[in-house]
């Protein structure tokens, strides 16, 4: 009798502690806050101003450190909401150069290469605000001024978390200030769509670009070299944005496989014969594929 | 405080050498977490500070090189000279390959200035020694000892960008790469070496691969025992130049499937 009084006792708390503790510890399915996320924010953070875009002058990093934790530590971490990260948007912000906005979906890695650094284009990347968040994860706690490094809440968990809202938040902020020329590079080799909705340039770049400031949008739909040809312009959602973007009063042009991002698409592929160059006579290990203008090529 | 004829050091040095040695090991080779950033920062720091920016030798960037280097791997080390844009442009969009500004090291120190002075605060914002007016600066005592510990860490095949459009020739002794790297590349380590000749799209073709800088090259690589081979404007590279000339002649594809916008 006492022994099965106990092993059920034994039974009970071994269910009730289980019922605590998640996977390896943490309590939430996402990668926790990365490692140094203070040291990395306020470093990138003079970086930018002071050599990736000094012409945005003189910024108070520490502060801007300060406002964007703000946003997010000692509240429950699902309950993070785009306005607070306003002072960090305030502090962090600066003006887009007219022409240079780069919106996109489904095609970060291409997008980064494609605008150079904000040489060429500025994508929210290139921004002081957006550059000291890329491709970093936080989120903090309730009842705690700690930061969380072992898990932080997915989309699926709550919508409402850290990483989520600051992106909308800064998303909204970059479409408000851009100008004149708008460019938008979207995927047309993903299944779900070119322009997908839900998706951030569809609920929180376009509803915040400014009509009296904006002269024309330009869409690109560039397939991946060797994808499939899914999507183009005028057709499916692609269809859609461009009806969308014409009944809101924007003068809208949308061009398939624009050259020049096909050229960094093609680093990849280099023999791929979308790729061919016309001028170019050698495989890419340099031998011989036919006779041309250079003649003395080749093994010496 | 003394003055010189370069920009001073990057203010909040500190700052940006700490952000990036972060980034660098916890955002993009985490593989690489051992390395203990705020030492390396403060290796770098007594490299140069308080000292007289003329003076500085190789043992003072003994203890910084040797917590920040790391082993390469094999086929990926990609030398340069006279390409920084497109060569750059190049890793970036293509992993395949590491220049030395791809290194923590590099990452760390590239397009940042620093150097010393005698008097307090140790450190000199307002300008710093060039080249011409002494060889032993903290930068450039960085850079060759760098670029030395990169060539020495290759292995396998090794390539080399060279510009076909330079006037003074492709391939230069007086360089870094001319100088220092390729005489401390391992030939026991190294096996071949390879050379893409690269023109400026609608730039001069001055050299080509039977050219003679590249001849000479090629002699004083044969004489350590490496096997050369050269290509004139390797594709992968001279797509990438093409992004920003789409319309140039040299540009043009062969298929009609594009449209300019």
């Amino acid at each position: 009798m006492m022994k099965s009084l106990f092993s059920s006792v034994v039974l009970v708390s071994v269910l009730f502690m289980n019922s605590f503790s998640e996977v390896q510890g943490g309590k939430w399915k996402g990668e926790g806050t990365t490692q140094n996320l203070e040291s990395i924010v306020i470093g990138r953070c003079y970086d930018y101003i002071r050599i990736v875009n000094p012409a945005v002058g003189e910024k108070n990093c520490s502060a801007i450190w300060e406002a964007f934790k703000n946003a997010f530590i000692n509240k429950d971490p699902c309950n993070i909401l785009p306005d607070d990260y306003e002072l960090f948007i305030n502090l962090s912000f600066h003006t887009i150069p007219p022409n240079k906005s780069l919106f996109w979906e489904n095609n970060q890695l291409l997008v980064n290469s494609f605008a150079g650094r904000g040489r060429r284009y500025m994508s929210l990347a290139d921004t002081l605000f957006g550059f000291v968040a890329d491709y970093l994860t936080w989120c903090g706690q309730a009842n705690s001024t700690g930061l969380d490094y072992e898990s932080c809440p997915t989309m699926e968990e709550c919508e409402n978390n850290a990483v989520e809202s600051f992106w909308r938040k800064a998303s909204a902020t970059y479409a408000q200030h851009s100008s004149g020329v708008i460019h938008v590079l979207l995927n047309g080799s993903v299944v779900g769509g070119a322009y997908p909705e839900p998706g951030f340039f569809a609920d929180y770049e376009i509803p915040n670009l400014q009509k009296d400031k904006v002269s024309r949008i330009v869409i690109w739909v560039v397939d991946d070299i060797e994808g499939p040809d899914i999507e183009s312009c005028g057709t499916h959602t692609v269809k859609i944005l461009e009806n969308r973007l014409k009944t809101l009063g924007y003068d809208v042009t949308c061009t398939d496989n624009y050259k020049s991002v096909m050229f960094l698409l093609c680093l990849d592929y280099p023999d791929d014969s979308k790729c061919a160059l016309s001028s170019s006579v050698f495989s890419v290990d340099g031998s011989l594929l036919s006779d041309g203008p250079f003649t003395d090529m080749g093994t010496i | 405080m003394m003055k010189w004829k370069d920009r001073g050091t990057t203010k909040n040095l500190q700052e940006v050498i700490l952000g990036r040695c972060y980034s660098y090991v916890m955002a993009r080779y985490p593989e690489l977490g051992d390395k203990d950033c705020l030492k390396i920062w403060e290796s770098l720091k007594h490299a140069f500070i308080y000292k007289n920016p003329c003076n500085i030798t190789s043992e003072d960037y003994e203890p910084l090189m040797e917590l920040a280097t790391h082993p390469i791997p094999c086929n990926k080390s990609l030398l340069w000279s006279k390409t920084s844009d497109v060569v750059h442009r190049y890793t970036k969009s293509n992993q395949n390959f590491l220049t030395l500004e791809d290194t923590l090291l590099g990452y760390m120190a590239d397009r940042v200035s620093w150097c010393g002075d005698p008097s307090d605060p140790g450190i000199n914002y307002e300008s710093c020694p060039k080249r011409s007016e002494c060889e032993s600066n903290p930068s450039s005592v960085f850079w060759k000892m760098a670029s030395k510990l990169f060539a020495e860490a290759a292995c396998g095949v090794v390539q080399v960008m060279l510009n076909g459009s330079v006037e003074a020739g492709a391939f230069r002794s007086s360089s870094i790469f001319g100088s220092i790297e390729i005489f401390n590349l391992n030939p026991d380590k190294v096996s071949e070496v390879h050379i893409w000749l690269m023109h400026d799209i609608g730039g001069p073709q001055s050299e080509s691969c039977s050219g003679h800088s590249i001849k000479r090259l090629k002699s004083i690589l044969e004489e350590r025992n490496f096997k050369i081979t050269c290509v004139d404007n390797y594709r992968p590279v001279q797509l990438l130049q093409c992004v920003h000339n789409p319309d140039h002649t040299d540009c043009r594809l062969c298929t009609n499937t594009t449209a300019t916008p």
